[in-house]
């Protein structure tokens, strides 16, 4: 008994050599160039997230940074010059006095009344009410004197004298003014910039 | 001879025509791009909150010296014969002062009064300028105008001394340097030092 079983008719069929030849002929008929159809952002991102970066920085450490609050409202003025970027900062706020980074306050301001009469309390002046000497901020002040010496010798500076930055609230009296340009002073510090907010119009 | 000119069979056509199709990418796929729409939104949100935080305020300085007490130490020297101004704040108004003498209301004379009064508060609850404190101001910078001009020795000079009563406002002391440092067209008087009376 044979076990070869019938094959079935095989069709007909190219051969390979043109079988290939063909499939050549149709991926180079169907080929098309490759659509733009999306924008590659991912470069264009990197670079916006660096700038802003750099944007938050230099804004953070500029003296434009100052922030504007109830307890501290800076005045008005026609200045349009450029504020002054080197030098200790010395903040008078409606209740409260800083120097530098330092967010302790150096000395707690009592109400606007006792201000205008006589300053900060007696208790923190060297010979009394009518001193305009302060001296838990002269305390301060030439701990930061003794740092910007250093720096200002370090840059080539003159360190005989310090600058100091004053940031004060537009309703801060004449009187407490004065006693803390008068500690700056006694405090070796030379020359400061009054801080106002630039272009008020005429 | 025969094999070559057989045409292709519905099974090569059917292979050929699937196999040169070109492949759609998956979404997402395409070109290795990421997808970047949650990032655009997260930095949409956060600069946002920044913007709205950070409030710009371009600031100025105003170059100073120590106060002196009762004089004028820290002012260069000035001979006998120069301006030599000094400007009082008062509730009343603002005393301008020169070498020979009080300057009398008005600008005008030597004498006794305030030389430019202003009544009532320069700042209202608001922290708006009282138009009479304007009007003030603006006397004030006419006057030192007037005074720079007087003489021609006069042009030379250009220090001035502030001091103010224990209650005046800091943003008042401003103003007045405001008026007495330039008048918009020429410098008047722009270095600046405080007084404190003895």
């Amino acid at each position: 008994v044979s076990s070869v079983r019938p094959q079935p008719a095989k069709k007909a069929q190219a051969s390979v050599v043109r079988y290939k030849a063909a499939l050549r002929k149709s991926i180079r008929r169907n080929a098309k160039d490759p659509e733009i159809d999306f924008l590659n952002i991912t470069a264009m991102l990197d670079l916006m997230t660096i700038i802003l970066v750099f944007l938050l920085k230099s804004m953070a450490a500029s003296s434009a940074s100052i922030p504007q609050s109830k307890d501290l409202s800076l005045p008005g003025s026609f200045m349009t010059s450029e504020a002054a970027q080197d030098g200790v900062v010395v903040v008078i706020s409606k209740s409260q006095i800083l120097v530098g980074d330092d967010p302790s306050p150096i000395v707690t301001l009592p109400s606007r009344e006792q201000l205008a009469q006589s300053g900060v309390d007696a208790k923190f002046k060297r010979s009394g009410p009518n001193d305009l000497y302060i001296v838990p901020l002269a305390n301060a002040l030439s701990h930061a004197r003794d740092t910007d010496k250093a720096i200002r010798m370090a840059k080539g500076l003159d360190p005989s004298t310090s600058e100091a930055i004053i940031v004060a609230d537009s309703t801060t009296p004449y009187r407490l003014l004065i006693e803390v340009l008068f500690t700056a002073g006694q405090s070796e510090f030379g020359k400061y910039h009054l801080m106002v907010l630039s272009g008020r119009k005429r | 001879m025969a094999d070559q000119e057989q045409p292709l069979s519905a099974a090569q056509r059917s292979r050929i025509r699937r196999l040169s199709q070109q492949a759609e990418p998956e979404p997402g796929d395409v070109a290795g791009e990421l997808n970047v729409v949650p990032y655009l939104d997260i930095i949409t949100n956060v600069m946002m909150f920044v913007l709205a935080s950070v409030t710009v305020a371009f600031v100025a300085s105003i170059d100073t010296t120590p106060p002196s007490i009762g004089g004028n130490k820290v002012r260069a020297d000035v001979s006998s014969k120069a301006l030599n101004l000094s400007a009082w704040i008062t509730a009343g108004g603002v005393s301008l002062k020169k070498s020979d003498g009080n300057i009398a209301t008005g600008c005008e004379n030597l004498g006794s009064g305030v030389t430019v009064p202003c009544e009532g508060p320069a700042y209202d609850a608001q922290n708006v300028i009282a138009p009479n404190w304007t009007a003030a101001m603006t006397t004030l910078r006419g006057c030192a105008k007037k005074l720079k001009n007087a003489r021609p020795e006069f042009k030379e000079e250009t220090q001035v001394t502030i001091a103010a009563s224990p209650g005046i406002e800091y943003r008042q002391v401003i103003d007045v340097m405001d008026a007495l440092r330039t008048d918009g067209e020429e410098d008047l008087f722009p270095e600046v030092h405080f007084g404190v009376a003895k």
